[in-house]
């Protein structure tokens, strides 16, 4: 069964999937005041990849995903990279889960095992992936409303505490820090969005890729640019990488009628963290079920999400991991997955297209 | 605890598969391929909590390092 996305709704999901569980965390530390030009130039190098993939999905000329993959790959090149980028979505949702139990952990839950609270969490995002991709653009366009709402007043007040003078002074220690702020963005959230592609069955149009893609992207970068930044202006550029969650602690200096108000973003965090390793495991499940020839991938989640579980305790175990798996330089593992298989997968595509144009013409 | 994971997760198997209206073989050899996956990944970290992370890339890392290093040359 072919399941088709309104290219509105696949937007809020590219959008949701990247702000996700990315929100609370201290993204682009590294950067130090010169974070928002971090983030432009993480934005800025990451749109190509983006306006990749979308390219390459509308070279299958609105087919579905796997048949369109048939297509342009052949049938066995598009298993084995089912096959790799299935495992590069179950281990990506292996740390979604991970970053959510120890947040939970560390929060709200001090003598709570976090297995109890990734078995939960697996437990929901079985149940959302077998609900398919329709439903979980639906949720994300319902639940949308919520974090919107919940940033725009987050960032309102926040406003009130901000120190704009934390920005400065511009570029104080060069363009290098801004550069390892821009690679750690791109590693995590932005060029995560590569699992997606494997996520959308079929468009309603051949442009529906880059209107879904594109937009959905930019919108998710800029809401990061501002409350990342937001944060740093209340809680210092010295401060900002040293707490593990920074806007989290900027929230909480935010008094309004004695009011605490840090919990709302724990909202945002639960809705977006949900959505990204529900879509994981969608991904991981439809390529694990394409890899071996079978059209139906929901009777795989199970043990997907099962494995989640213990991969989610054994990838990463402690909250200064989860740190550094968000905030890491650009492991070699990301590059391939990110960069050079999506460029790879892009040349070939353009190769194969264009020589069955040419022979179509010929014959 | 490993043969309590191992029942439980035997337990949840046996259970969705009997759930199924249909059993065609292929589908139920790459269930049972991943649940028996899945279980040996729950069961190694009990038996062994120190066990490391597998790094299929690492070579490559490493390799990349040693250039980066070197300053390009081998």
């Amino acid at each position: 069964m072919r399941e088709h996305v309104p290219d509105d709704q696949g937007m809020i999901l590219v959008l949701l999937f990247v702000v996700g569980n990315a929100l609370v965390f201290g993204l682009g530390g590294v950067a130090g005041p010169d974070i928002w030009l971090a983030f432009l130039t993480a934005t800025v190098m990451a749109l190509p990849m983006i306006l990749l993939m979308a390219r390459v999905r509308s070279l299958m000329q609105g087919a579905a995903l796997y048949s369109g993959l048939e297509q342009v790959f052949g049938k066995w090149p598009s298993r084995g990279l089912a096959l790799v980028y299935a495992l590069y979505a179950w281990r990506l949702s292996c740390f979604v889960v991970s970053d959510v139990s120890n947040f939970v952990q560390a929060i709200a839950l001090p003598n709570t095992p976090k297995v109890v609270v990734a078995s939960i969490l697996a437990l929901l995002m079985l149940w959302a992936a077998k609900e398919g991709v329709e439903v979980l653009a639906r949720f994300a366009v319902v639940m949308s409303k919520v974090v919107f709402a919940v940033l725009l007043v987050t960032f309102i007040l926040l406003l009130s505490v901000a120190n704009p003078a934390e920005f400065l002074p511009v570029m104080y220690d060069g363009a290098k820090p801004v550069f390892l702020g821009a690679f750690q963005l791109l590693d995590v959230p932005f060029l995560e969005v590569v699992v997606l592609f494997w996520v959308f069955d079929c468009f309603s149009s051949k442009r529906s890729p880059f209107k879904v893609f594109v937009p959905g992207f930019l919108s998710a970068a800029l809401i990061l640019l501002v409350m990342t930044s937001t944060s740093l202006a209340v809680v210092g550029a010295d401060w900002y990488s040293v707490f593990y969650f920074p806007i989290w602690t900027a929230v909480k200096r935010i008094n309004v009628l004695t009011m605490r108000l840090e919990a709302i973003v724990g909202v945002t965090f639960a809705i977006g963290s949900f959505l990204k390793m529900a879509v994981c495991l969608l991904a991981a499940s439809r390529c694990v079920t394409y890899a071996f020839g079978f059209s139906d991938y929901r009777f795989v989640v199970t043990p997907l999400a099962l494995a989640v579980i213990p991969g989610s305790q054994w990838l990463i175990t402690t909250l200064m991991e989860v740190e550094k798996s968000a905030i890491k330089t650009y492991p070699t593992s990301a590059t391939i997955y990110q960069v050079v298989l999506p460029v790879v997968f892009w040349v070939v595509a353009e190769i194969r297209v264009a020589k069955a144009r040419h022979q179509g013409k010929g014959g | 605890m490993v043969g309590l994971v191992i029942l439980v997760y035997a337990a949840v198997a046996a259970f969705e598969l009997w759930l199924w209206a249909e059993r065609p073989w292929q589908k139920v050899l790459l269930y049972l391929v991943l649940f028996a996956g899945a279980t040996t990944l729950a069961v190694l970290p009990v038996l062994n909590p120190d066990l490391k992370v597998p790094e299929p890339l690492g070579f490559l890392e490493k390799l990349l390092k040693r250039l980066w290093q070197k300053g390009g040359s081998v």
